[in-house]
């Protein structure tokens, strides 16, 4: 009896969830006096930046950004309390067997490869798609390949959670700079310049370079603790 | 004007990243910082209260847009007076823990008090935050400290509690994440002020649906039954300030967003008499538990449970005063709750399933944890003289006014059986012969001046309610008046 109340309510529930989504038709546009159009055309206008995903990321809202930037950092934070080991419990990491020489030096040939493109992904977040976080994410997949080729590859702590600090704290001061010179938080108080430059977007290029670093260290630091717990 | 109500995200982010660093120089920093933050945040939070309360609300832009463009702060009576709460708990619970597992290894330690940090920070973001989107990032961040604190012993038991949340938790950010995407795919705009005035053109079945993923999402954080599986684990197997900082500040941020979204956004009737609903069952089901808890902290859980159902129910009454008797419960719970979990956890330190029945005889080597324990115990029941009486007289009242006839009937029957529970662990504290087995654990200094500061608030707020009652009733009004919060923020544009 339980079980038929419960699956009568779920299913009126699934039905309206259902109806409703399909109902919002997704793609099509809904509304007139939405903020989409003032976004569109103040990211060229006021911000002069051609992605305009960046401008909404990184500018309007980019007190959302530094929450996820947290909610990032919080994340590995609370990773490596839990899975903390002492120093002489850290064990070696269980190989199978080890990589073929194809392996090994192909992967020596695409490191350089992945980290290349990854910085050029986030430097050109304001230009291009893409920004920090994919910028970032592909760095991590440089150094997982890495790790997973070489059995010995080891990165340094100390210097990840330099990066990992500094980046955050450069995120976080930019935008207090921006209460300095413009009377709000992560105001965009650089000179924007051209549209379609390098040096351009203000303090949006910048900020989304900081972004690209700090995911980056912090995706290579839940990576490497990952692969040393002591299984 | 002292400060802007930003600096209580950025300060904390800022000393968030610089922690790893400060560690690298000295080790102490790492406990020092968030206290200093934390105590930084309740100068500032105070003095914006003052100022608030003087000259209204002040609304806060980010990055130089304007609401709707961007994301906005609102640091209003209303949200002022559970900021400063929030905050001034948090610091108790950093001064309680401060000698928190100094000889253990430093590692755990380090990222305790960080994280205690972030977990505060991100209720203060959900409280002040007046944006829906901006929202949901500050729950993640308080869901995510929240999954870590509980697990921090690292054991089988902890893990299972910390997944638990972690699971359900999960659940909650993608029903939000729903709700806000039916809302935004309706309106156009994800500032809570600009939906509110929208709300009337969008159709009742999303209306409907969305409120449903929204009261789901948060119920969970806001422990409702019959979402709060999760909670009596953690309570359980967290550290003992981690479940007071849940009971104290988690709980209250989420019940500030389930109020906001009644009270502000939606414009559903239905749903005052929703939360009376859900506050209800809550309320009736918790406290059937806790009094067939053999566990100490268990008991406190579902008790803190159950005090949360009260404030729902005020809450759903929908009147002015039913808002200040909500308001006056959040602040008694807060400091009450807080007392019995520090008092209780010193009352089965040493003992390995903390049943309620190791308390035995307590009072001969405890003497003061004891007392205040009791005094506790007695003020959270609602017996004269204490800081509890208030707030169940003031909810009796605002039940009276709205002819909720029931609810008052069940308040009291509710207080009898809270009566009951209390006092049996107090009569086994004071007049049961100790048994062998468990050491008495001595409170260190922190953490008897933390349990004496708010037993003195207890006494304060019995003996002179009216020292605070002119901030709730401010405080009420503001949340009641949905024009001028419409009108506080999207006049900004003009």
């Amino acid at each position: 009896m339980k079980k038929i109340i419960v699956i009568i309510l779920l299913g009126t529930l699934g039905f309206y969830t259902a109806h409703t989504f399909f109902d919002i038709g997704f793609g099509f546009p809904h509304f007139e006096h939405g903020i989409k159009d003032v976004y569109l055309q103040k990211t060229v206008s006021d911000l002069k930046v051609s992605n305009t995903v960046t401008s909404i990321v990184v500018n309007f809202r980019g007190f959302d950004t530094l929450g996820e930037v947290t909610v990032l950092f919080l994340a590995v934070t609370a990773l490596g309390g839990i899975l903390y080991k002492r120093r002489h419990e850290v064990g070696e990491r269980s190989v199978l067997f080890s990589a073929s020489s194809i392996v090994t030096s192909g992967s020596k040939l695409l490191f350089p490869a992945i980290i290349l493109l990854g910085v050029y992904v986030f430097i050109h977040g304001h230009l291009s798609p893409g920004g920090g976080f994919q910028g970032g994410t592909i760095i991590a997949t440089g150094f997982l390949l890495m790790l997973l080729t070489y059995e010995n590859y080891s990165v340094n702590h100390t210097v990840l959670s330099l990066v990992e600090s500094l980046a955050g704290i450069a995120f976080a001061g930019i935008g207090l700079l921006g209460f300095m010179h413009g009377g709000t938080f992560l105001q965009n108080f650089i000179e924007p310049g051209v549209l379609n430059n390098l040096f351009s977007g203000g303090v949006i290029p910048i900020i989304y370079i900081m972004v690209g670093f700090k995911v980056g260290a912090e995706l290579t630091g839940v990576i490497y603790t990952v692969l040393h717990e002591k299984g | 004007m002292v400060g802007t109500p930003v600096l209580f995200i950025v300060i904390p982010l800022l000393a968030a990243f610089l922690i790893p660093l400060l560690g690298m120089l000295w080790k102490e920093l790492v406990r020092i910082v968030p206290g200093l933050v934390l105590a930084y945040m309740l100068v500032l939070s105070v003095n914006l209260l003052n100022h608030v309360l003087i000259y209204g609300p002040i609304v806060e832009v980010i990055a130089g847009w304007r609401p709707p463009l961007g994301i906005n702060l609102v640091f209003s009576a209303f949200s002022g007076f559970l900021v400063t709460l929030v905050v001034f708990m948090g610091l108790l619970i950093w001064v309680y823990s401060y000698r928190f597992k100094r000889n253990v290894d430093f590692e755990p330690a380090k990222k305790y008090f960080l994280l205690l940090m972030m977990l505060i920070t991100g209720s203060v973001g959900i409280i002040l935050t007046g944006d829906i989107f901006n929202m949901f990032v500050f729950i993640e961040i308080t869901g995510i400290s929240g999954y870590a604190l509980t697990a921090f012993y690292t054991g089988r038991d902890s893990a299972e509690a910390s997944f638990k949340y972690l699971m359900l938790g999960s659940i909650a950010s993608t029903f939000l994440l729903l709700a806000i995407m039916i809302i935004y795919s309706q309106v156009g705009t994800l500032n809570m002020a600009d939906i509110a005035s929208k709300m009337h053109t969008i159709k009742p079945v999303y209306k409907i649906i969305s409120f449903i993923f929204f009261i789901t999402a948060i119920g969970i954080e806001a422990e409702i039954f019959p979402l709060n599986g999760w909670a009596p684990d953690a309570y359980t197997e967290a550290p003992g300030p981690v479940g007071a900082a849940f009971a104290g500040i988690v709980v209250k941020a989420s019940v500030y967003a389930i109020v906001r979204y009644v009270y502000t956004i939606f414009d559903l009737s239905g749903a005052y008499d929703f939360l009376i609903l859900i506050g209800l069952i809550t309320l009736i089901m918790a406290e059937t538990a806790a009094i067939r808890q053999e566990r100490l902290k268990r008991m406190l859980a579902y008790s803190s449970i159950g005090q949360m159902g009260l404030v729902m129910v005020a809450f759903g009454m929908g009147t002015e005063e039913g808002v200040f008797a909500a308001l006056f419960m959040i602040l008694n719970h807060a400091i009450i709750k807080s007392l019995l979990f520090f008092s209780g956890s010193y009352l089965v330190y040493n003992s390995k399933h903390k049943y309620i029945k190791e308390v035995n005889g307590m009072s001969k080597y405890l003497p003061i944890t004891s007392l205040l324990f009791a005094l506790g115990a007695f003020a959270i029941v609602g017996l004269p003289p204490f800081a509890g009486f208030w707030s169940k007289l003031s909810m009796l009242t605002a039940a009276a006014d709205s002819n909720m006839l029931f609810i008052i009937a069940l308040v009291l029957i509710v207080s009898v059986v809270e009566l009951v529970y209390y006092l049996r662990v107090v009569n086994r504290i004071y007049f049961f012969n100790k048994e062998e087995k468990t050491e008495p654990k001595k409170p260190t200094f922190n953490a008897l001046i933390v349990m004496i500061t708010l037993g003195a608030l207890i006494l304060v707020i019995g003996f002179y309610p009216d020292a605070i009652t002119g901030i709730l009733h401010k405080a009420s009004a503001d949340l009641m008046d949905k024009g001028q919060y419409i009108h506080d923020v999207l006049s900004l544009n003009k």
